[in-house]
């Protein structure tokens, strides 16, 4: 057994949860972004975590680290594009405002 | 490898520190405090990267997140009713299923986490100079297709973004 | 040792700066000015302001300090005199001042004042300017050197200095350090006469000291890489290394604060626009020739 990759799991795991709470909880459209971001964040630990202590010898699982890091990036920027659009057309980017979504 | 060593220690500190400002983000009224404490919780991440060994990538995560999260903040500023959070109003629905989705998402991860059988650890990693190096010829070999693509996908993410986000012809006029 | 070495030389490296901000400012050459003026805010009343956001106003210019002595970390003043030389130092420097970003809006925002709110978001426009003009003049660096590290940087322009090998990554880096450490004609986030002082407005007493100094370790931390990417850091003939180092960084420094004074300040939309289309186009023009000539040629 690992301790330290135990350890750096139960981190990546605990702010996974947190993540999700948030992105399901929030009624804020840039809230959720947040959300979002932790569970991307939560991701990123584990990653690191499995290169480090069960693969250091291969470099793609830190590519996999950038691509990740990208991942996070564009989930922003589409983010906040959509959210300038609702904000322009609607005034305000609340879920519980858009409920003409569900159809 | 049995025992405390420093590397525990400060991976649990830092893990914790994460762990904490993802709590505090939805938690505090402030929505500037929010953002801040997401950056925050992404740099202990960074600083988990650089007790592991990553120095690359824990750099580069505590410089991009300081960024990331900054614009965070002005949009949680320009798009929220109360930013400084002193109406201390509610901002939350389905806290019920949320809460049970994220504690079974929680525990399922645990669960996974401390039954699997790891394996065992291997001791010796590349140096940073070599780590750098490497993955330099990953990006630039094998991954070459890949990482043209990511690089592709944000170009257009920041195109459409942009597209969406400008006003109509008719509303800018004004 | 080496760390109490640094940090005493890059003290009196501020106490420098801030004498040669004064005459430039003043006109005067007064050399106990900043003394004064330290003691001055250390005795006065270190006013807080009404419902600020307590935990930013406080952190914000320790913050932006930490910062600043982070970036002064992987700055080589000579062989070995050098706190830590890391893999990474030119990609941890610029890690370090972004923060100085995330300090300044702390700053801006603790205090609850408009003026102060005005003078972080601001900075968070001219950040959008001058980011993406810090990071790729120092990859073009990094090329011709082959590694991150600030010690390989300097010993690879022991032929000829960066400054001469890519004259456009110079500018460009210099003009992008000014912004970030909101020098004029770049000062909108204080913008003395248009915002009363912008983030330092709510700030008194030890609070404003604090962020007086730490502003002039992030014009030093600025100054000490300009001079370690593209001035061949401690190379020089003749005089001992560190003194070299110390005479480029203070050069460098006094021109940055100095040079700006004589051009009206520029608008963030302006600086913006500037910047990315004329500015990136030029730096990644600048990273194409770059490669092509460490290619062809090897110097």
């Amino acid at each position: 057994m690992i301790l330290e990759l135990m350890i750096a799991l139960t981190a990546g795991a605990a702010m996974f949860g947190t993540g999700l709470y948030g992105a399901l909880s929030q009624t804020n459209l840039v809230m959720i972004i947040m959300g979002v971001e932790l569970v991307l964040a939560a991701a990123l630990v584990n990653l690191v975590a499995f290169w480090r202590y069960l693969h250091p010898e291969e470099p793609a699982a830190q590519m996999f680290v950038l691509i990740i890091m990208a991942v996070m990036a564009v989930e922003m920027t589409v983010g906040f594009g959509i959210a300038i659009a609702r904000f322009r057309s609607r005034g305000s980017v609340e879920m519980e405002e858009a409920r003409e979504l569900k159809g | 490898m049995t025992g405390m060593t420093a590397q525990m220690i400060f991976l649990a500190f830092f893990g914790a520190a994460a762990v904490w400002f993802g709590i505090v983000v939805f938690r505090t009224k402030s929505m500037v405090r929010s953002a801040l404490a997401l950056l925050f919780s992404q740099t202990a991440v960074g600083l988990m990267f650089l007790v592991m060994q990553a120095e690359f990538l824990g750099v580069l995560q505590i410089m991009m997140m300081a960024t990331e999260m900054s614009v965070m903040a002005i949009f949680m500023v320009m798009f929220m009713m109360d930013p400084g959070g002193m109406g201390a109003m509610d901002m939350t629905h389905q806290k019920r299923l949320s809460l049970w989705a994220g504690g079974i998402g929680l525990v399922a991860a645990l669960a996974v986490i401390w039954l699997a059988a790891w394996g065992p650890a291997v001791p010796n990693i590349p140096g940073a100079a070599q780590q750098a190096a490497d993955l330099g010829r990953e990006l630039l070999g094998r991954s070459m297709f890949i990482f043209q693509s990511a690089g592709l996908t944000i170009l257009t993410a920041m195109v459409a973004a942009t597209m969406v986000a400008i006003a109509p012809r008719k509303e800018r006029k004004e | 040792m080496t760390i109490i070495w640094i940090l005493l030389a890059f003290l009196v490296g501020a106490y420098l700066i801030a004498v040669l901000e004064s005459w430039a400012v003043h006109g005067r050459l007064q050399p106990a000015r900043p003394a004064f003026s330290a003691l001055a805010l250390l005795g006065r009343e270190s006013l807080l302001a009404r419902t600020p956001d307590r935990l930013f106003f406080e952190a914000g210019p320790v913050l932006l300090l930490v910062a600043g002595l982070l970036a002064v970390a992987v700055i080589p003043l000579a062989p070995g005199l050098i706190v830590t030389d890391l893999a990474t130092g030119a990609l941890f420097l610029n890690a370090a001042l972004a923060y100085v970003l995330v300090a300044l809006i702390m700053a801006g925002w603790g205090p609850n004042g408009a003026y102060g709110m005005i003078g972080g978001w601001r900075f968070l426009g001219q950040f959008v300017a001058y980011a993406m003009l810090i990071v790729m003049p120092i990859t073009a660096v990094a090329m011709r050197a082959e590694s991150l590290s600030t010690v390989d940087i300097v010993t690879s322009q022991a032929a000829l200095w960066n400054i001469a090998y890519q004259p456009v990554g110079f500018a460009l880096f210099v003009v992008a350090a000014m912004g970030l450490a909101w020098l004029p004609p770049l000062d909108l986030p204080t913008a003395p006469g248009d915002l009363a002082g912008g983030i330092e407005a709510e700030y008194t007493g030890v609070r404003l000291a604090v962020l007086r100094l730490a502003r002039m370790t992030v014009i030093l931390a600025l100054a000490g890489a300009t001079v370690t990417f593209y001035l061949g850091g401690w190379l020089g003939p003749w005089l001992p290394a560190p003194v070299w180092s110390g005479l480029k960084i203070l050069l460098v420094a006094g021109l940055m604060v100095s040079a700006g004074r004589l051009v009206p300040r520029v608008r963030e939309a302006r600086y913006l626009a500037l910047s990315w289309k004329l500015g990136i186009p030029l730096a990644l023009t600048n990273i194409f020739l770059v490669g092509v000539i460490a290619l062809v040629v090897p110097i």
